[in-house]
């Protein structure tokens, strides 16, 4: 195998682990808010890729900001599924919290599938269908996009975490409920904003994967999967394990096809995860604590 | 944490059964008429997926059959008795479709099952349909449907086994000897690459590369970059989903100036498909029926007339053109309907059957359809076209280059 052909497979993988590190990065935050996994999180990118699509080809917005009104209505569906579903669940019960998401999974996909219809959606380019080539092996500029917003969410989501009192308020919700609530922050607000932002990174996802694969109301459990699988791999909790997470999954996944085969590219990448958590079970970067139940 | 196990299971249960409860409730909460008849009329039950991944396919047909029974029906139905379908939605799931055959045939006594969509749905129904002795005509194109003989199934689309070597001849006359196949692992990208590595040999070419995605991924670069590397002459494409506008994008991204040729198979006669993969799908070609495109019927033809005269009632109703799919349900809906116009007047499930089977010359969208006791699909290469997708469009090719 040449080197141009390992550089191909090695962006490739990059790309893929871009879109899973922000659908990971999604459970890492309504996982550090509530400490229940959110399934619904898949349908998050589901639901960026095809409101944008509705707010482009249905309402004729330009596709920016129809692409903004996605992320926006997305992050709104997360914030009143939150009121919704999960809030009147007051004990914060994680096993109910976490089926919760599962049914709030399945009505979100009917929904769309009801509103939008069955078949899938295109999206046109942010910018153009071209490619830049790098060493002689070709990414799309839509690529680049990708890894570009997944690079800005990242820095956001520091700057948020490490920079703004709401961002302190999160973290202190993440160590010690009780004690936050004693310093009088409400860990209620805090979940809210967790989900909705945690919608808007899925949906932002979503929106930046369209223009390439096209959506339809049935994407969202398979990538849901795979940024589920990321974020346990780099470690739940942390943003950056997370995003570490996703490019080292898009990487195996790439790997195992040009090394040895497509048909267990996916089994693959399992086994590796679940030799990972025998390893490590607090994910690759994940900071060693005791687990609480 | 001071609630005993015990509760905790109680309250994890409660949750559950809500959830398994109410989720299918919402899921079929649109189902079609489902209102018992007088007893006088023909009741057809029909198990689509409406719902879930193969969605795409099981709206057409409900779409198809919908027309084709108010016309039925304002012709006088059968013998007089008014048709009516019994719609059930399976969700793309196989153990949903056993569940809807079974209230269909033990609840709802209907004559005949059209169904399921998709080749797992179809073959999984089997179970309720030998034994409830009532006659299914699936809409499927696996050709594992009807080579697995029952003498209850029948099948309307083109299966694999009769579209592979019309490919094949063609990939043969565009001078191709090194094929590559990416395939969708799930079943039809399965039957489709099992029956293609069958036939190959048949025409001389020689299979240098064999891929497989799952559906639902993003990106299948890796998987071509694979193949490219084994420089084949072309590359034949088993996918049915969106997955297929993907790969086309991903090859012209690193094809460049000399992306791999694609061929693919009826599954990709679709507008969503053409429309989603844009330039990158110019010059991609695939064998499917005449209905695409009539006139390759031959406009003198009686099936150019049946064809177009569907094709105008679907347009007036639903407002767009019927594609393959809503063309499987038409010849399904008639072949049934046509056996029991020759039925005895109280006939049976098993009469009926009887009838299907010896349906012969019946001039239909997806081809003439000649049943015989060995032969429950009767289509034939002349049946199907190669189509090459030029300016956003697809267009019949006379002769492949």
């Amino acid at each position: 195998m040449g080197a141009v052909e390992l550089l191909q497979f090695a962006l490739a993988g990059l790309k893929n682990g871009a879109i899973y590190a922000l659908v990971a990065l999604g459970f890492t935050l309504v996982y550090a808010a509530t400490g229940a996994i959110n399934f619904a999180q898949g349908e998050f990118y589901m639901l960026g890729g095809m409101l944008s699509v509705w707010a482009y080809a249905g309402l004729g917005l330009p596709l920016p900001l129809a692409g903004l009104v996605g992320v926006a209505m997305t992050a709104l569906v997360g914030g009143v599924f939150e009121l919704l579903a999960v809030r009147p669940r007051k004990d914060g019960d994680l096993l109910a919290i976490i089926i919760i998401t599962v049914g709030g999974s399945m009505v979100l996909s009917s929904a769309a599938r009801h509103l939008f219809g069955p078949l899938e959606k295109a999206l046109p380019a942010f910018t153009s269908t071209g490619t830049v080539s790098i060493f002689g092996a070709v990414l799309e500029i839509q690529s680049l996009w990708i890894l570009g917003l997944t690079t800005l969410a990242v820095v956001a989501l520091w700057y948020l975490y490490n920079r703004t009192s709401l961002g302190r308020a999160m973290r202190a919700c993440a160590v010690n409920r009780d004690a936050a609530r004693l310093v009088g922050i409400d860990p209620r607000r805090i979940v809210t904003v967790s989900f909705m932002l945690a919608a808007a990174l899925g949906a932002l996802a979503g929106l930046a994967v369209t223009p390439l694969t096209q959506t339809a109301f049935d994407v969202g459990p398979s990538v849901g999967i795979k940024g589920f699988a990321a974020a346990i791999l780099g470690g739940l909790g942390n943003p950056i394990a997370a995003v570490a997470g996703g490019i080292v999954l898009g990487m195996l996944e790439s790997m195992s096809i040009a090394f040895i085969s497509s048909t267990y590219k996916d089994a693959i990448a399992l086994v590796v995860l679940l030799g990972v958590l025998f390893w490590r079970p607090q994910g690759i970067f994940g900071a060693s604590r005791r687990e609480k139940v | 944490m001071s609630r005993s196990i015990g509760a905790r299971l109680a309250r994890v249960f409660v949750s559950t059964c809500i959830v398994a409860l109410t989720v299918p409730v919402f899921l079929v909460g649109c189902d079609g008429e489902t209102g018992y008849g007088d007893g006088e009329t023909v009741r057809i039950g029909a198990v689509l997926s409406l719902s879930g991944s193969l969605a795409g396919l099981g709206e057409p047909a409900r779409r198809a059959i919908e027309v084709e029974v108010d016309r039925i029906n304002a012709d006088g139905g059968v013998n007089g008795r008014m048709v009516e379908v019994l719609y059930e939605d399976d969700a793309s799931d196989e153990a949903r479709s056993v569940a809807a055959a079974s209230r269909l045939i033990d609840q709802e006594g209907v004559v005949a099952i059209i169904g399921g969509s998709g080749t797992g749905q179809s073959m999984a129904m089997r179970q309720e349909i030998e034994p409830g002795a009532v006659p299914q005509v699936a809409l499927a194109g696996g050709s594992i449907v009807t080579d697995q003989f029952s003498p209850w199934v029948f099948q309307t689309p083109w299966p694999n086994r009769v579209v592979v070597p019309f490919t094949l001849e063609n990939l043969q006359a565009a001078g191709i000897e090194r094929l590559a196949i990416i395939a969708e692992s799930g079943g039809y990208g399965k039957d489709g690459s099992d029956v293609t590595k069958d036939f190959v040999d048949e025409f001389g070419i020689e299979i240098v590369a064999e891929e497989q995605f799952n559906r639902g991924d993003t990106d299948m670069t890796p998987q071509l970059t694979k193949v490219r590397a084994e420089a084949p002459d072309a590359v034949l494409m088993w996918a049915a989903g969106a997955e297929a506008a993907t790969i086309l994008k991903n090859n012209a991204a690193i094809g460049g100036a000399a992306p791999l040729r694609f061929f693919g198979a009826p599954g990709n006669a679709r507008l969503e498909f053409v429309e989603g993969a844009g330039d990158a799908a110019e010059g991609f070609m695939f064998a499917a029926g005449h209905i695409l495109v009539p006139e390759t019927y031959g406009v003198d033809t009686e099936a150019y007339e049946v064809a177009t005269s569907f094709i105008d009632r679907y347009t007036e109703r639903w407002g767009a053109g019927p594609d393959i799919f809503a063309g499987h349900a038409y010849d399904a809906i008639h072949i049934i309907v046509e056996a029991a116009r020759r039925s005895p007047a109280d006939f049976t499930p098993g009469d009926l059957r009887d009838e299907i089977e010896a349906t012969s010359g019946l001039v239909s969208v997806g081809g003439t359809f000649t049943f015989s006791p060995t032969d429950h699909n009767g289509m034939t290469a002349d049946d199907l076209t190669m189509y090459v997708i030029e300016n956003g469009a697809w267009a019949p090719v006379e002769e492949v280059r």
